[in-house]
């Protein structure tokens, strides 16, 4: 299903939604970026190239989150987030993210509540991306600007209005008072004038790294890693995680492979010891062992890593690199 | 609605201290319903969790054909097992489990069974010899090799004499250096298994112990003829959830949580697993 329909009228609805749900969009804020933040009145909502500093994960799988704290000799856990949310401006690369974070905490066995519960209450509603950033590589990875995965409806901004590709009945329940269906003319028109829209550039990926595990490239290409994590923080995909205690709370809170604590246990053996091992396990978790286990990469091209890195390590030519590693 | 991390209460109801630093405790669920509905195989371990210290995961160490409660043996090593070795009976933990694949019983069954263990490693083991003896008819010779640095080091000091009497299963203790009325063997782990030469056929090495005992102990059992598939052993790890989830406890595509922590040395071999 396919709508149209004007800036104000986009913003007629959300003012709309704003009674009925929590509406949670990018924001620009003075001297700090780009971030999700709630939407309280609609100009707030940022619709333009620029990209969010933090994925969208965290409305979902939170940076820092109280699990149950010990009460009376017994456990109380943390009620589960059941509020309803819609999500304005999501990334279609960060939306696959969602999709490959469902196979982690919406497993069949062990199902994290929490986690489930926040999907099952959020619509996603995506943003298509009009100007790539020079360092995605989303097409890569089986992915597109134009793909709707994972999402409720995509939303495309075009020269004097927006479409809607709407995929999902909640989605539809959105956009029931907005705008206009297109016409079959219409939608032949935007179907060829799609195909016009600007897509990162295709590189090719190894299809399995088993040769290179050993190979002293991995030393080489994590040597000016300083071990500071950020790119597992503002990975849409990465889901590594501590529990601990604090005071009688447990809590979970953002981990990774970066940090030299993450593997080392307490008689003092670390079987990552170094960052050649730790940097390593980052790039084999995301193009090798999750493909092996799940039949896709842990990855989505949408390039935080790369843009915050502060020693400008690039993961997608490093992977890139690997098949002429494994040549030499 | 219970959270997958959110343990079961459980009361500490007898510590026995095996060696200078290991304690093993006895633990019984405070719910009488999730006590008989936990039912585990020997090899699964649990997540055990001192309030407001922290949790660690511990093998469970007696056999599901013994069940009264479960036991874990805790070497004092950090934070947790600290916290662990200042409780007293009567003291509340938590426990989340069991988890992990635990030995393969059914491919075990009808077969020699070689157990070699080195220290603390011999807690796992306990639980699956101890499952064998009572299901002995299920097995065949049984063979334990146990050895620990000094005989002060030697774990459930107090079964020994039950494994030594029992059907067709023989216990070979050794220490690694002399000792003042030692009368067993006297060597590391895999020389004495070396000289002890284990018969191979129709048999299966279950290997546990410190990785310096499994870099050597893995070659002589080759030499010894058992083959790498029939060779298992149980992996630790540093680990938080069990389930696979929080990402640390990984070898290649698997997790030891979730996919171990039993494997077998084939299985390793294609892991590019190196102790």
């Amino acid at each position: 299903m396919m709508k149209k329909f004007t800036r104000e009228e986009l913003y007629k609805l959300i003012d709309g939604l704003l009674k009925g749900f929590e509406v949670i969009g990018p924001r620009e804020l003075a001297g700090k970026g780009i971030s999700y933040q709630a939407i309280t009145a609609t100009p707030d909502l940022y619709l333009g190239d620029g990209f969010t500093l933090e994925p969208v994960k965290k409305f979902f799988f939170s940076p820092s989150e109280y699990l149950f704290a010990q009460a009376n000799g017994s456990w109380e856990e943390m009620p589960l987030g059941k509020s309803k949310r819609v999500i304005f401006g999501v990334r279609p690369c960060e939306a696959r993210g969602l999709t490959l974070l469902d196979k982690i905490f919406d497993a069949p066995e062990y199902a994290d509540d929490s986690y489930v519960s926040r999907r099952k209450n959020t619509a996603i509603i995506g943003l298509s991306c009009l100007n790539p950033g020079k360092d995605c590589f989303c097409t890569s990875l089986g992915g597109s600007p134009l793909d709707g995965r994972g999402m409720d409806a995509l939303i495309f901004a075009c020269a004097e209005r927006f479409i809607a590709e709407i995929a999902t009945e909640k989605g539809k329940e959105i956009f029931s008072g907005l705008g206009k269906d297109l016409t079959t003319e219409e939608r032949e028109a935007w179907l060829q004038d799609k195909k016009k829209r600007k897509t990162p550039g295709q590189i090719n990926l190894p299809e399995s790294l088993d040769a290179v595990f050993k190979s002293d490239y991995w030393r080489k290409v994590s040597f000016a890693c300083i071990g500071c994590g950020i790119c597992t923080y503002l990975c849409p995909t990465c889901h590594c995680f501590d529990l601990a205690d604090e005071g009688r709370r447990k809590l979970r809170c953002y981990d990774g492979c970066a940090f030299g604590d993450f593997t080392r246990e307490a008689s003092g053996v670390n079987p990552r010891l170094t960052k050649k091992e730790r940097y390593r396990q980052r790039v084999f978790h995301k193009f090798d062992y999750f493909k092996k286990n799940f039949g896709e990469n842990l990855c989505v091209g949408c390039a935080r890593c790369i843009r915050h890195c502060p020693v400008k390590m690039d993961i997608s030519e490093i992977v890139r690199n690997v098949s002429l590693e494994a040549k030499a | 609605m219970r959270n997958i991390y959110t343990p079961y209460l459980a009361e500490i109801t007898g510590i026995k201290q095996e060696t200078s630093d290991i304690k093993t405790f006895r633990l019984e669920f405070k719910d009488k319903a999730v006590e008989s509905s936990f039912k585990y195989r020997p090899g699964q371990f649990v997540e055990l969790s001192v309030f407001s210290e922290g949790e660690a995961p511990f093998c469970i160490a007696n056999s599901p054909t013994r069940q009264s409660g479960l036991e874990c043996s805790v070497k004092r090593m950090g934070k947790v097992t600290q916290a662990l070795h200042d409780l007293d009976i009567g003291d509340t933990v938590g426990i989340r489990g069991p988890y992990g694949n635990g030995f393969p019983l059914e491919a075990l069954k009808g077969k020699n069974l070689l157990f070699v263990a080195g220290g603390i490693g011999l807690a796992p083991l306990r639980s699956l010899i101890n499952y064998c003896l009572d299901n002995r008819s299920d097995f065949e010779d049984i063979t334990i090799v146990n050895g620990a640095r000094t005989s002060a080091d030697l774990v459930y000091k107090d079964e020994y004499g039950i494994w030594q009497k029992a059907k067709a299963t023989k216990l070979h203790l050794t220490v690694d250096c002399q000792e003042e009325n030692w009368s067993c063997m006297v060597g590391v782990v895999p020389k004495v298994l070396e000289k002890l030469a284990p018969a191979c056929g129709n048999s299966a090495a279950i290997v546990c112990g410190p990785a310096v005992m499994m870099k050597y102990t893995l070659p002589v059992l080759l030499r010894l003829g058992f083959c790498e598939p029939s060779i298992i052993t149980t992996l630790e790890m540093k680990m938080k959830c069990g389930l696979g989830k929080c990402g640390r406890c990984n070898i290649g595509h698997l997790y030891i949580c979730k996919d171990g922590p039993v494997f077998s040395y084939r299985q390793l071999e294609d892991l590019n697993y190196e102790f």
